[in-house]
């Protein structure tokens, strides 16, 4: 094994059939600079996604891959992480396949604190399907599924996890590569469930300001407003500018990280093998004892 | 937004400024083959045997100038590498296009030529030695021959209106 791995040993012999133009290349480039700064070898580490355009990343990545069912990525993660906790987990997907079909996943994969990086491409369409409406649709958004606009009120998935207790939370934008891939590079390293919404716009069925030519006028990094990341009230009140604003950067870093569920079960794992905690078997045996 | 991270052009080598023009090369040869990739996937042949000639000739500088850093310095390792680097003559990813035409790659390529002159301008001030400031103005001059080169390029090609929206599928109820 090279002492430095680079940006392209992550990189998979197959490639993108994404549309040209679409963000999701930006984001691909920016996990693989991501993950050689962070140096692990691709066989630590696990790629799992649901179902979408942005889920194909596991089969563009040298490491492990599960290409899983809609919506289920974060409960498979959860249980590839507590099986092998030595392995980097990483969840890729879509504001569709995140908050829809496995919305209900979310909160549980945030309150246990498995230690996994959720990456959401959020181009607020159904892009793979040929652009219906999604969870995070802004409203009067007209699709095929909504010809004279929208009439659902969209979810925002950053004050969502931000107020089921994510220890980590940001947003990205493939218009800006250096900060996009600080950021991952950063969610990665975090000790505990990460959660970064990529902008990442849908070329063929998105709004043209939606598209990256436009972030790259609307973006404002959070650092440039004197944000404090570990203030998670003034994080709640940014992140409420969803749909309007587009802020990048850092909107809640914990400053003392909880530990996570994975540490947790090793801890009573070993506690079992020292004999501390007797399994519900054993208690049984003394209960039933003459 | 910088496209350059973690490099002090005050105190950069003459070894580290070579590997940074090679690699500045070597991503935008690899960002050509993708388009290439992108646009032969998408249906686009015409402009993915472009986009391959671009990385072809990319390839041609970074083979130019890594020989150039061998024999000054040899294989002595080296301070930066490509996460140093983001799209500083490589199109941004946001550029290609399925059915884009041959003048759009064009135009692509000459504001990626304008862009890359902007970085070695803009990193001129802050260097201070006269042996790599004499290659930064070298690089930076090489720039704007290739500008030339596509300007010509796109003079001979025919205007051509943008099509690529023509292929889209109108919406249709599911």
């Amino acid at each position: 094994m090279k002492d430095l791995l680079t940006p392209n040993d992550y990189k998979s012999p197959l490639k993108p059939i994404w549309c040209p133009g679409c963000g999701d290349y930006g984001v691909l480039q920016a996990l693989y600079r991501a993950l050689s700064a962070v140096g692990r070898p691709p066989h630590e580490i696990a790629f799992i996604s649901g179902i979408g355009c942005s889920s194909r990343i596991p089969g563009y990545a040298t490491a492990y891959g599960f290409n899983t069912v809609h919506g289920r990525a974060l409960p498979i993660a959860q249980g590839v992480k507590l099986a092998n906790p030595d392995l980097l987990v990483i969840v890729a997907g879509g504001d569709g396949d995140g908050f829809s079909i496995g919305g209900g996943h979310v909160p549980h994969a945030i309150r246990r604190n498995v230690d996994l990086t959720y990456l959401v491409m959020d181009n607020q369409v159904y892009g793979l399907t040929k652009g219906q409406l999604s969870p995070t649709s802004p409203r009067g958004l007209k699709t095929v599924t909504s010809p004279m606009g929208s009439l659902e009120q969209p979810i925002n998935p950053l004050l969502t996890v931000l107020a089921y207790g994510a220890g980590f939370v940001a947003q990205a934008t493939p218009a800006d590569m250096p900060g996009m891939t600080a950021l991952v590079e950063e969610a990665i390293r975090y000790p505990g469930f990460s959660y970064v919404n990529i902008q990442s716009p849908c070329i063929t069925f998105g709004e043209e300001e939606q598209q990256l030519k436009a972030h790259k006028g609307r973006m404002k990094p959070l650092a440039s407003l004197g944000h404090d990341p570990s203030d998670q009230l003034a994080a709640l009140d940014l992140a409420r500018a969803y749909g309007t604003e587009l802020y990048t950067g850092v909107f809640y870093r914990d400053p003392s990280p909880p530990p996570t569920y994975d540490a947790l079960v090793r801890q009573r794992q070993a506690e079992l093998q020292r004999g501390e905690r007797r399994p519900r078997s054993r208690v049984l045996d003394d209960f039933l004892k003459p | 937004m910088t496209p350059v991270t973690g490099i002090d052009f005050e105190r950069i080598t003459l070894r580290d400024a070579l590997d940074l023009a090679v690699l500045i090369e070597e991503e935008a040869r690899d960002r050509y083959r993708e388009f290439a990739d992108q646009l032969t996937t998408h249906a686009t042949p015409e402009v993915a045997d472009f986009f391959s000639r671009m990385a072809r000739i990319e390839e041609r500088h970074r083979a130019e100038l890594l020989e150039r850093r061998r024999t000054l310095f040899g294989d002595s390792p080296s301070t930066v590498d490509r996460r140093n680097i983001f799209d500083v003559e490589a199109p941004g990813y946001e550029e290609a296009r399925a059915f884009m035409g041959v003048r759009q790659a064009l135009e692509t390529v000459l504001a990626s030529e304008v862009k890359a002159h902007a970085f070695f301008n803009e990193a001129l001030p802050r260097v201070k030695d006269l042996e790599l400031k004499a290659l930064f103005e070298e690089l930076r001059d090489e720039e704007v021959d290739h500008q030339e080169l596509v300007k010509a390029e796109l003079a001979r090609c025919p205007e051509k209106p943008d099509d690529s929206e023509a292929y889209a599928d109108d919406p249709v109820a599911q």
